[in-house]
């Protein structure tokens, strides 16, 4: 950040300190009145999906943003409901510090300039109040995703003028105080804030720019575009017929595709793929390449079956209909035809694995039974507990502390070949059998896959059996999963669950009346996953009014 | 893999007759050439090369410093200091005059003296009887045990930049390789038998795919990945052969792939034999032999000086000891006998319009996996 600028927001770890007690101050009471699961927090801290999103939507594609964030952390099953209670670190501050500085550099760089900035200084090395004001309340109605009061803008204006007073640069200032916008907590945090419900008297309701960034984080991973503000200003989006027009038109609109792959990516666990590593000597064609391409593949195909075909949701889990590369395709052992001129980046190819393929279904793609297995072996323990946890929402409790892991991880052991044999030693321990009865017959029936997603029929030369059971439903093999996983009901439950979860910032309390009728209208609407984010969109329990912000409103 | 038979039998007919493959009810197997280099043989070094008078990259460069005037003493030094850079480096190689002028001696080898490096004076090398008639040139060949024709390795085998025993490649072929594997087309082999098991006619195919070969996470090339076949008859060769105990040959015939500099500009052999095993673990590793063009080598060994040792000492020995096809007017032999070990691993190849016209066969039985120290159950 400029130098010049630190008297206004000093230093960085002085601006960790002037953040923390910010945060502390807004969500404090939120916090003291109940969990932040329990209760629809108040805010949440931009992910960096939705920060990079944001970039792009306000400055375009052009600009770089280089630099980590802050880790993120899963709260019942989705990074967007540990985002409701997530600080930011000293350390945090200082890299958001260096992003803004980066970012506001580029913006106002000559090469960006005349297309970003709508208007030129008087002089270039004077300050311009009249431009400065012109581009910083726009671009900060953008990143707050509201107007600006009067006294923000002129503190970001008159922040502007000094710096390019003192560096004799008008761009100079403006990235000063474009940085400064960068590192608020207004655009770093997405606050709800109420208002008196004029439709109730006595009551609260959300505004309307918190209703907007509401729906176009849900539905687009973005802030609100320029329409939604607008619907959000002129009150619009209060009314229900508004409402519907705008949830409409944002389901219609490209943007959409964006969104459901930052949903899945959440639900789906695909943060885990940051960390995931194979033997590359005996996993040779699980490439650093392939990481990023087997989520890729999934989300691809999700866009395909869910937004573009409007499928049924749980057809995920046997369509044959895919996407590959000439890596994945080598690491899945099968031929793909890419006329891709040499030199060029691979191709997407759209595949449709045989009708009597062991593969079919996201189950079988990389991004499943390879995220869900050790470095270096497979584990039907692993993948039977994440398909309980992330697709039927059910959980599984963590072992014991003080269990012995020796014989399931032994895979050379001279008399337990395969991995059934290994856990069936493991599993005659009292203490593990109970938790591995409703894993591993998940899982065993994926072990035609190795750790790192490859097709195998043996394991250390013993035949592999993939017999398994799902809830009762006993069958044969990955196939035979998918299609005991397609019919069970938790799996539209829960995906509907997660859906309101993710929109609300709050997992709904068992047995909740609204949740159970979009669960039906889901089904009603043959498990369309566009229709149910049209319901979770427009229902009551996206904007409902927390009792913690009654409390808030009346205590101040 | 599974149903590969099925999967080229349902696919591949018109594609397999189209690449020069006929048989009904045969199997097709595709590869990419994973390792090319010279054949060396290194085991008997000491009494191959009993004067080890070349030495490596010092030795070389203290010749070079003499040879414009300097004493042994002050070669020494320089060479060993690493100080021959700059103005020096370039006044050692633009030593050559041609019509009174000073040139590059990497462009006019012949305007230099040779250097008379040492060849290999030993009994062993891998090769092929090419049908050469001086005696006195055949080598044995250790896995065969059969008399072999091979001066490349005669010419080049007591340089230490090409003392290297497999899977290390000769250095400049590795520089090259290593610089070629990610940026130009790769070459593909496909084998057509009725019965891999069983011993019997085959037929190979080989030609230049469109794009480069993929690296794996180990470094080594990928297998089982997919490439196209480049439709160019430019580089399309189909052989007759013969497998037995597990090993091709072929019917000896002249092969052309056309490479990428800075790796040999063509792999060119007159009257190229080959013997191939099948390994289990799925891969291709073997000879070709057969006369390659000694101007095509020597350009390999010149254009990048430094990679290549005493280049211009290599291309003197090549250029004595080159054994066929004389000049009508000089006399001067321009092709030499050679050996060139290859590796393959499995690949899947197509045609441009989409049809597989051959499989990657990987083994039934995968590796054993490794237990590692996590603590999942």
């Amino acid at each position: 950040m400029n130098k010049l600028m630190k008297p206004t927001f000093s230093t960085a770890a002085a601006a960790a300190s002037v953040l923390s007690g910010w945060l502390l101050a807004q969500d404090v009471s939120a916090a003291a009145s109940a969990p932040a699961s329990a209760n629809a927090p108040l805010s949440w801290r931009l992910g960096p999906g939705q920060y990079r999103q944001t970039i792009v939507e306000v400055f375009g594609p052009s600009i770089s943003i280089t630099g980590r964030f802050d880790p993120e952390y899963r709260q019942d099953g989705l990074l967007t409901i540990g985002a409701r209670t997530a600080s930011i670190s000293a350390s945090g501050v200082e890299r958001y510090d260096e992003l803004a500085e980066n970012i506001a550099a580029q913006v106002v760089d000559e090469r960006n300039r005349d297309t970003l900035i709508p208007c030129k200084p008087a002089s270039a090395t004077a300050s311009d109040e009249a431009c400065a004001r012109q581009f910083l309340s726009a671009a900060g109605r953008l990143l707050y995703r509201r107007a600006l009061t009067e006294e923000e803008i002129a503190a970001s204006v008159k922040l502007a003028g000094i710096v390019s007073q003192a560096k004799h640069d008008f761009y100079a200032g403006l990235a000063g105080a474009l940085g400064n916008m960068l590192l608020s907590p207004n655009f770093l945090y997405v606050y709800k804030t109420f208002e008196p419900d004029p439709e109730q008297n006595g009551k609260l309701r959300l505004d309307g720019y918190s209703k907007a960034s509401v729906l176009s984080f849900f539905l687009w991973n973005a802030p609100p575009d320029d329409a939604l503000l607008s619907a959000a200003e002129n009150g619009e989006i209060h009314t229900k017929k508004g409402l519907r027009r705008q949830v409409d038109r944002m389901l219609a609109s490209p943007s959409l595709e964006n969104g459901v792959r930052a949903f899945f990516s959440d639900m789906l666990g695909f943060s885990e793929f940051e960390t995931l590593a194979k033997d590359p000597m005996f996993f040779p064609r699980f490439t650093p390449r392939v990481i990023d391409q087997a989520q890729e593949q999934t989300l691809r195909t999700i866009v395909d079956l869910l937004v573009v075909r409007q499928g049924d949701y749980r057809d995920l889990f046997t369509t044959p209909d895919t996407f590959l590369t000439r890596s994945l395709a080598a690491l899945y052992g099968i031929p793909i035809v890419d006329t891709t001129d040499n030199g060029q980046p691979e191709r997407w190819i759209p595949y449709s694995f045989p009708a009597d393929d062991p593969r079919a279904g996201i189950l079988s793609h990389a991004s499943f039974v390879a995220l869900h297995s050790p470095s270096g072996r497979s584990s039907p323990t692993d993948r039977g507990k994440a398909l309980r946890e992330y697709l039927l929402c059910q959980a599984v409790p963590s072992p014991p502390a003080d269990v012995s892991f020796a014989v399931v991880q032994d895979t050379n052991h001279p008399v337990y070949r395969t991995a059934r044999e290994r856990l069936g030693a493991h599993a005659t321990d009292a203490a593990c059998s109970g938790c591995h009865k409703i894993t591993d017959p998940i899982g065993l029936a994926l072990e035609n896959f190795d750790s790192a997603g490859g097709f195998r029929t043996t394991e250390n030369g013993a035949q592999i059996d993939t017999s398994g059971e799902l809830n009762g439903t006993k069958f044969d093999g990955p196939v035979g999963l998918a299609k005991a996983l397609r019919s069970d009901p938790a799996l539209t439950a829960c995906v509907a669950t997660r859906a309101v979860a993710y929109a609300s910032g709050r997992t709904p309390r068992r047995g909740d009346a609204e949740l159970k009728r979009i669960q039906a209208e889901f089904a009603d609407n043959r498990y369309n996953f566009v229709e149910l984010l049209r319901e979770v969109a427009l229902s009551d329990a996206l904007f409902s009014v927390p009792p913690q912000a009654t409390q808030l409103v009346t205590a101040r | 893999m599974r149903k590969v038979t099925a999967l080229c039998k349902g696919a591949s007919f018109a594609a397999l007759a189209a690449a020069g493959i006929a048989p009904a009810h045969a199997e097709t197997r595709g590869y990419v050439i994973s390792w090319f280099g010279t054949a060396t043989y290194v085991k008997d070094f000491k009494s191959s090369c009993p004067q080890n008078k070349n030495g490596g990259g010092a030795e070389w460069m203290i010749r070079d410093l003499m040879s414009i005037g300097y004493s042994k003493a002050e070669a020494t030094k320089l060479a060993e200091g690493g100080e021959v850079s700059g103005p020096l480096r370039d006044k050692l190689s633009m030593r050559a005059v041609v019509n009174g002028k000073n040139v590059s001696i990497y462009n006019y080898p012949d305007a230099v003296p040779d250097p008379d490096i040492e060849t290999v004076s030993g009994k062993f090398a891998y090769g092929f009887d090419l049908g050469g008639k001086n005696e006195a040139h055949k080598f044995i060949d250790p896995e065969t045990g059969e008399k072999v024709d091979n001066q490349l390795w005669r010419a080049i085998g007591c340089t230490a930049s090409f003392r290297a025993e497999p899977p290390a490649m000769p250095f400049p072929e590795e520089v090259s390789w290593n610089a070629m594997v990610e940026t130009s087309p790769g070459f593909a082999i496909m084998i057509t038998a009725e019965d891999f098991s069983k011993d019997g006619k085959v037929s190979i195919t080989l030609n230049r795919v469109t794009q480069h070969l993929e690296r794996d996470a180990a470094g080594n090339i990928m297998s089982s990945a997919s490439y196209a076949l480049d439709p160019s008859p430019k580089s399309h060769n189909v052989l007759e052969g013969e497998l037995k105990n597990g090993v091709i040959t072929i019917t000896p015939k002249d092969i052309y792939l056309q490479a990428e500099m800075p790796f040999y500009p063509e792999i060119a052999l007159r009257n190229a034999h080959m013997r191939m095993k099948l390994k289990p673990d799925g891969q291709l590793e073997g000879y070709w032999g057969g006369y390659f063009s000694r101007e095509r080598f020597s350009y390999m060994i010149t254009s990048r000086p430094g990679h290549g040792g005493d280049s211009i000492g290599i291309y003197h020995a090549v250029k004595k000891m080159a054994d066929a096809s004389p000049d009508p007017q000089t006399g001067q032999n321009e092709e030499i006998s050679s050996t060139w070990r290859i590796e393959a691993v499995p690949a899947y190849l197509s045609t441009l319009d989409g049809k597989i016209v051959a499989n990657a066969v990987l083994p039934a039985h995968p590796p054993a996996q490794v237990a590692s120290a996590d603590s999942t159950k």
